[in-house]
């Protein structure tokens, strides 16, 4: 077991020698069993489609091997690696200055593909052993057109910074924008930016409200 | 007679003029409350606030009667400050001051939110619950934590209430609890826009389709019942999460829409999951009423939380997370 969040179950498993990750999105009992059935099928099915997209717009994220529709369950490539919440502070600046980049140019090809991740934290992202990252939990994921959706992943990923790696926020953001606008260009960054700052401004828990899945 | 203090409160944020008494020994001596019914749709609110002006006289000499005091027996005054409709609001709050100066005792202004919680805390003897407080104009998931109740979800749009009661309305059959009714004898479930956001919920899009649908020969009763459903298992779920993330192991149903057997039961379900206790605001407390008000503010009024005059104004937009629960603190 992996994870179990509020709607799913993550665990880690192994087929022929070949590891493996399945999210399981649980029956629950208080919902009419024809539409608990068709939202739990719902959501399999968006956010497979999503990373099946992401895949394609470039965007790295883990492989779809195979999708149960009737068991909402959805078996995912397991990536050998670490959640970056765990080793960034352990990398020297030159290090955090390159994942920081990296990340922005990740997440602005996301956003270029109209896609909001909905919970972009630390903890959802997996860093491999050359270095290579990987965005994870596309759970709460939309196709949006909408600015503000997309300026939440960013301060979600800020607040994230703010309260488990404090000391190398302000480089990593720093680093983290420029990728992100080396993808989306500097106008529309500036404009996430803005929206950032309303976010922030109308603060009610925001970042709590949306940490967990 | 009541020992203690005593508190006044008066409730007029919407359709309802409420004036409610309570004393420091947790017990409500009134709850008079008469509400405006609008001829068609929704509140007018110009109409509402002289439904209220009209009503205020008697239901204040009612209240004070129905808990067999005089006006000089009370300890301080209390109102809904908000949010709420402006000129409803206006109302309350001019009637709370011209006593407060004329008896010469302490105003209070109220969060008319932190009031639902409050009745609610005290009526069913929950301790410290996540709250579910859905009515016609509120839907929010809200727990105390840090001084205040911070909001962990909302509606982005309409409130549940609102939703099915429009529907209601506009299919002719009224509003709640009509759908509810309707959708027991409902059969066939047509999935509808299920909107959940982290822990947010949107109801617009529910009620745009549902209307439509309505025209194209779908039966009422299985309309009701797939309405009714959506907007339940919507709250439940994010009711859930909430219950999830907070840890915590009370549930408390307040707002209008607590009356609502299905939703009860559907939050049972859920809270058996988690083994937390389920706690219902009983029928007389559901709708908004002075009684609320009055016990918030006694709660203000032992902590020293009062209003000076000049800075009552009426607050249409006050957020629950923007008022501070201080007696929370001290254990009350």
């Amino acid at each position: 077991m992996i994870r179990i969040g509020a709607e799913a179950v993550v665990s880690k498993l192994e087929w022929n020698e070949f590891k493996l990750v399945s999210k399981h999105r649980v029956p629950k009992p208080y919902r009419m069993p024809e539409l608990d059935k068709w939202i739990r099928e719902r959501r399999t099915l968006h956010e497979a489609k999503i990373m099946v997209d992401l895949k394609k717009a470039g965007v790295p994220c883990p492989a779809i091997i195979l999708m149960d529709r009737d068991d909402s369950t959805i078996y995912l490539q397991f990536i050998e690696g670490s959640e970056l919440k765990k080793v960034l502070d352990s990398f020297p600046p030159k290090i955090i200055e390159s994942i920081g980049r990296n990340l922005g140019e990740i997440v602005g090809k996301m956003h270029s593909s109209r896609v909001a991740h909905g919970d972009l934290t630390t903890s959802n992202i997996i860093i491999d052993e050359h270095g290579r990252l990987y965005l994870i939990d596309f759970g709460l994921s939309a196709v949006t057109d909408d600015l503000e959706e997309l300026a939440v992943d960013v301060h979600l990923l800020d607040r994230s910074l703010e309260s488990a790696h404090y000391p190398i926020r302000e480089l990593f953001m720093k680093n983290f924008l420029r990728g992100y606008s080396s993808i989306l260009g500097r106008e529309f960054t500036l404009k996430i930016l803005e929206k950032m700052k309303e976010i922030r401004r109308r603060g009610r828990y925001v970042e709590e409200r949306r940490r967990r899945s | 007679m009541e020992g203690g203090l005593l508190v006044l409160g008066i409730e007029s944020t919407a359709h309802t003029i409420g004036f409610g008494i309570a004393s420091s020994s947790g017990k409500i001596l009134a709850n008079v409350n008469y509400v405006y019914r609008p001829r068609d749709g929704g509140i007018h609110p110009r109409e509402a606030a002289q439904h209220h002006s009209a009503a205020a006289p008697t239901g204040l000499s009612e209240a004070l009667k129905e808990a067999g005091i005089s006006p000089r027996d009370l300890d301080g005054v209390a109102f809904s400050a908000g949010p709420g409709m402006g000129p409803c609001l206006r109302v309350g709050a001019t009637v709370a001051r011209t006593l407060a100066l004329r008896l010469g005792k302490p105003l209070v202004a109220v969060n008319h939110g932190v009031a639902h919680i409050e009745i609610g805390r005290l009526v069913t003897g929950c301790r410290d619950p996540v709250v579910l407080y859905v009515a016609g104009g509120n839907t929010l998931i809200t727990a105390y934590m840090d001084r205040r109740y911070r909001i962990f979800g909302e509606t982005l749009d309409i409130a549940a209430g609102n939703c099915l009661d429009v529907f209601g309305v506009k299919t002719g059959i009224g509003p709640m609890p009509a759908p509810e009714e309707y959708a027991r004898r409902g059969e066939k479930f047509h999935p509808l826009p299920y909107r959940v956001k982290g822990m947010d919920v949107s109801f617009s899009g529910l009620l745009t389709a549902a209307l439509r649908m309505l025209k194209d020969d779908v039966r009422l009763e299985d309309l009701c019942l797939s309405i009714t459903e959506t907007a339940y298992s919507m709250l439940t779920e994010t009711l859930e999460r909430a219950l999830a993330f907070t840890e915590k192991r009370e549930i408390l149903l307040v707002g209008g829409l607590a009356r609502s057997r299905r939703l009860k039961e559907m939050v049972d379900a859920m809270a058996r999951l988690h083994g937390a206790e389920v706690y219902v605001i009983p029928p007389e407390y559901a709708g908004d009423n002075g009684a609320m008000i009055a016990w918030t503010g006694l709660l203000q009024l032992m902590v020293g939380q009062v209003t000076p005059i000049e800075q009552s104004r009426v607050r249409p937009r006050y957020r629950i997370d923007e008022a501070e629960a201080v007696w929370r603190e001290r254990g009350l």
